[in-house]
């Protein structure tokens, strides 16, 4: 493999992570075993690289980095370097070819899905994750709107923390080539994380599942307190539902999405019927036993699907774990560099 | 060469081999301004410094062993005693361990130190059978005499100590979750109204107090004595208690919580300001302020700043990563107590032990006066407790004035002196002050955003808006000034000020950072509060409007 600008998430495995990003990979991972996701396909890194070098990008980046002798130093001109450059990668107009690619495909997803046009998301894939390092984006409708956001996905690996983090690390400034995931917008009644691991204790034997109404963003970025049910792994039976506030919760909109508060009833009622937490839960002991380390995983339930249909993975990774240290020595340790 | 400290070696300052030592002494403003004099710096300023050195080697301390200090010109210099590079690996091991026990149940530790300090209190007098203040003139020589030296080395110690173990573990605890804050949430907590939100509600003895008085105000209404308040001369109120039957009722009530609580004086430690339950005129003014008050502002702001607490608790902890949230919570926990105590301790150790030995020092200010051994009472601020002991028995045959009069002349033309910022190599200031938390949380700066075009930018702040007209106080006695609606600005206030919460919209101080006094307390008063402005005091004037903004940290004068 390799050259090809896009994929469909089905030809790809967990090998293809420095084709096409992480993230990528590991969807058509779970796709390969057999497990539930949204219909879509990947932009791969040499897509990234094909954009920058033949509208000229990569060129003009270099030039205008050359600008700083000794180097983007303080807050201000990271800043100011991300935005210049940012704004010279989504003036490019898509090469014909790309384009034409791109929006066959895209043509196919639509077709697949039913629907013109199909809503869809387009998420950042490095090659080596970065969870939450580049920009995502959600509800992404017809052919001009889709090219613009996968721009704006590439144009993002100029945001200022990146930019600041490759400086840091001595890696080049003028390129980090990473791979974009199109996937079809799963019409979320709830969504949220699954750990199958407990993150706080590495305790294997129970996994923990959040969910809020809506699109998985409210959970993943802490926006509210979501329901927490704490589930025996073995059994696949909750241990603990803690019903959470929930206050409000993220739908898309006519373009792109909103948060929207949620209505009394929804905020007082848990978002997974128990037969549906249990299927989540069969899904991650699934993906652990693919990957064979505990899995840090987005899910939704498809408003649009009967059961069990409806339970969609969006994505994997290996789950980090704190090392298992109770919480009074953690506070005691950070307590020794603090002065 | 060493130079002169009123006789007190301890702090007499080398000039060739301290700066060597200890790389820079700086100069204590805050404590040191106006000059203090040698009495108070050979007794209670000493048991600082001793309480200091002990937290420091009782946990430990990865950095420090506590503090030095040298007085040059009669300006207190501090530095700290920073470890080696080997002395630091040895003991952060055993720090680790020792500082644990705090972490997990903080009043586990503090509830028994508190009882245990006023029981000392209540003994010390109690066993020498003082029922009123005036009972010390009844004592004999040697009787006055063993109580000064009961309260010199026993007391003193036991206050310093267990004030100093737990103010350093206050600080740790403070300064860690300070700086989780912003590593979880991006932002400098001390600004951040959330921060404020979730260690509000916890009632200190600071509130107790203010409670007490409170009654008072509503048993004087009760028993029909508003009239006798009608008076700006506080010693005047007593004396028309004295005219009727309810009047005596109620001071006799007023007396008894004198006796119980009003062991505070001004300058807590410096025995030269008279305390409540010497001069109950004192806490009269404080009354009448909360005459107006049908219930008490504390109780009203209570039960919604608890409810605001949980639900912020509740929306923050959210944000916190999972792996983390366990670690951040136990840290929340011991964060709040660790603010509560900032108020709680103020009570029982620096109020206490100051009036303790104000009513000592000035009965025995009174004796040697009379004696003839100095001329007047207030000379005794300017002699040594060796120098007591040596004229307390052989009573009026001990002449004083040669200790008196070249202290007291160096300490006026001290007054006249502008202290030198530091002594040594400015340089190492951050090394000395980032390797003890007193000495680092002491002198927190401004937070300045210039693109809020703010006038004053506070070092920490209590959350919520406010405008209104600016009244600058820079005296506790001068707290009576205070028009309802105020916005109070002051240098910066102790616990004995919160009695004007009740009155005042909003405050503004030039120190205080986020565990100083005016920002705990007018959290838990709900009231907006920017400290720790440096110039509040200089750039504002009395009757100017200004606005606090208590949720972005910053102070604008509305009409310049």
């Amino acid at each position: 493999m390799g050259e090809k600008i896009l994929y469909w998430m089905e030809e790809l495995g967990e090998e293809h992570g420095d084709i096409v990003g992480r993230k990528c990979a590991n969807i058509g991972a779970i796709s390969k075993i057999g497990l539930p996701i949204p219909p879509g396909f990947a932009l791969s890194v040499d897509a990234y690289r094909e954009f920058m070098i033949k509208t000229n990008a990569l060129e003009e980046i270099k030039k205008y980095l050359q600008k700083f002798e000794d180097g983007l130093k303080t807050i201000e001109q990271f800043n100011n370097a991300s935005k210049e450059i940012r704004q010279i990668v989504e003036a490019k107009e898509m090469p014909e070819k790309m384009k034409k690619e791109i929006l066959e495909n895209y043509k196919d997803l639509s077709l697949r899905c039913g629907a013109p046009d199909v809503p869809v998301s387009t998420r950042s894939a490095g090659p080596k994750s970065h969870p939450g390092q580049y920009e995502t984006y959600l509800n992404v409708k017809g052919e001009s709107e889709l090219l613009e956001k996968i721009k704006k996905v590439w144009a993002s690996s100029f945001n200022s923390r990146s930019l600041a983090m490759r400086a840091q690390k001595g890696l080049l400034l003028e390129s980090d080539p990473i791979g974009v995931a199109v996937l079809k917008m799963v019409n979320a009644r709830c969504a949220g994380v699954m750990f199958t691991a407990d993150p706080n204790t590495g305790d294997t034997s129970t996994m923990i599942i959040e969910a809020n109404w809506g699109l998985g963003e409210s959970v993943v970025g802490g926006e509210v307190m979501p329901d927490i049910y704490i589930v025996d792994k073995e059994s696949e039976k909750p241990i603990k539902k803690t019903l959470g506030k929930k206050n409000k919760f993220i739908k898309a909109s006519e373009k792109g999405v909103v948060a929207d508060d949620t209505p009394e009833e929804k905020s007082l009622a848990f978002c997974l019927s128990d037969i549906e937490l249990k299927e989540v839960v069969k899904l991650g002991k699934a993906l652990e036993d693919n990957f064979n380390v505990p899995q840090d995983v987005e899910w939704a339930v498809d408003d649009d699907l009967p059961f069990p249909e409806n339970i969609i993975l969006l994505q994997t990774r290996a789950e980090i774990i704190v090392v298992k240290k109770n919480p009074v020595d953690q506070i005691a340790d950070y307590m020794m560099n603090l002065f | 060469m060493l130079a002169p400290a009123y006789d007190l070696s301890f702090y007499e300052f080398d000039e060739e081999n301290d700066p060597k030592n200890y790389d820079v002494l700086l100069c204590d403003l805050v404590h040191g301004k106006p000059p203090m004099k040698p009495l108070y710096i050979g007794l209670g300023w000493y048991w600082y410094y001793h309480g200091i050195r002990f937290g420091a080697e009782t946990f430990h301390l990865p950095t420090s062993h506590g503090w030095d200090s040298r007085f040059i010109n009669g300006y207190p210099y501090i530095t700290a005693i920073r470890t080696t590079e080997e002395e630091r690996k040895a003991r952060e091991p055993i720090f680790k361990e020792k500082i644990k026990p705090f972490i997990e149940d903080f009043d586990g530790v503090w509830d028994p130190y508190k009882q245990d300090l006023i029981n000392s209190y209540k003994d010390a007098r109690e066993s020498r059978g003082l029922k009123e203040w005036e009972d010390i003139e009844k004592l004999s020589n040697i009787e006055l005499l063993s109580f000064f030296l009961d309260f010199a080395y026993v007391l003193n110690r036991k206050e310093a100590e267990i004030h100093f173990v737990m103010l350093m573990v206050s600080y740790y605890i403070g300064s860690l979750f300070q700086q989780m804050w912003k590593s979880i949430f991006g932002v400098e907590a001390a600004i951040d109204p959330k921060f404020s939100k979730v260690t509000a509600g916890f009632e200190s003895m600071a509130v107790k107090v203010v409670r007490d008085l409170w009654f008072l105000a509503r048993r004087a209404v009760e028993l029909g004595l508003n009239e006798a308040f009608n008076t700006e001369d506080n010693e005047q109120v007593l004396q028309n208690m004295e005219t009727s039957d309810a009047g005596l009722q109620w001071l006799k009530e007023y007396k008894e919580f004198l006796f119980e609580h009003g062991w505070r004086c001004e300058r807590m430690h410096a025995y030269d300001t008279p305390a409540w339950v010497e001069k109950p005129a004192l806490a009269i003014g404080n009354i009448r302020m909360l005459m107006a008050d049908e219930v008490f502002a504390f109780d009203v702001a209570k039960s919604k700043v608890i409810a605001e607490r949980e639900r912020t608790i509740d929306e923050i902890l959210y944000k916190v990563p999972v792996g983390q949230r366990e670690t951040f919570k136990l840290l929340l926990k011991a964060a709040q107590k660790a603010s509560y105590w900032s108020e709680d301790h103020t009570y029982y150790c620096d109020f206490y032990i100051g009036a303790m030995g104000r009513w000592i020092v000035t009965e025995f200010g009174r004796r040697f006066a009379e004696a003839g051994c100095i001329d007047k009472p207030e000379d005794i601020h300017f002699l040594r407790p060796d120098e007591i002991r040596k004229a307390a028995i052989p009573m009026g045959k001990i002449n004083l004035r040669p200790y008196v009069e070249p202290r007291k002349k160096a300490w006026q033309e001290n007054l006249t002196i502008d202290p030198k910022p530091f002594y040594g190599d400015i340089n190492y200031a951050q090394a000395v002050l980032r390797s003890d938390p007193t000495l680092f949380v002491s002198t927190q700066v401004p937070i300045v955003r210039g693109e809020l075009k703010a006038d004053l930018y506070g070092a920490a702040a209590a959350p919520g808006l406010v405008e209104g007209v600016a009244r600058v106080i820079m005296t506790q006695d001068k707290l009576t000034e205070l028009k309802p609606g105020e916005i109070l600005v002051a240098p910066g206030i102790s616990a004995a000020w919160t009695v004007s919460f009740s009155v005042i919209s909003g405050l503004i101080t030039d120190g205080g950072g986020a565990l100083s006094h005016p920002v705990i307390m007018a959290r838990e008063y709900g009231l907006p509060c920017i400290a720790g402005c440096v110039e509040a005091t200089t750039k504002i004037k009395t009757g100017q409007r200004v606005k606090v903004d208590g949720d972005k940290g910053v102070v604008y004068i509305l009409d310049k």
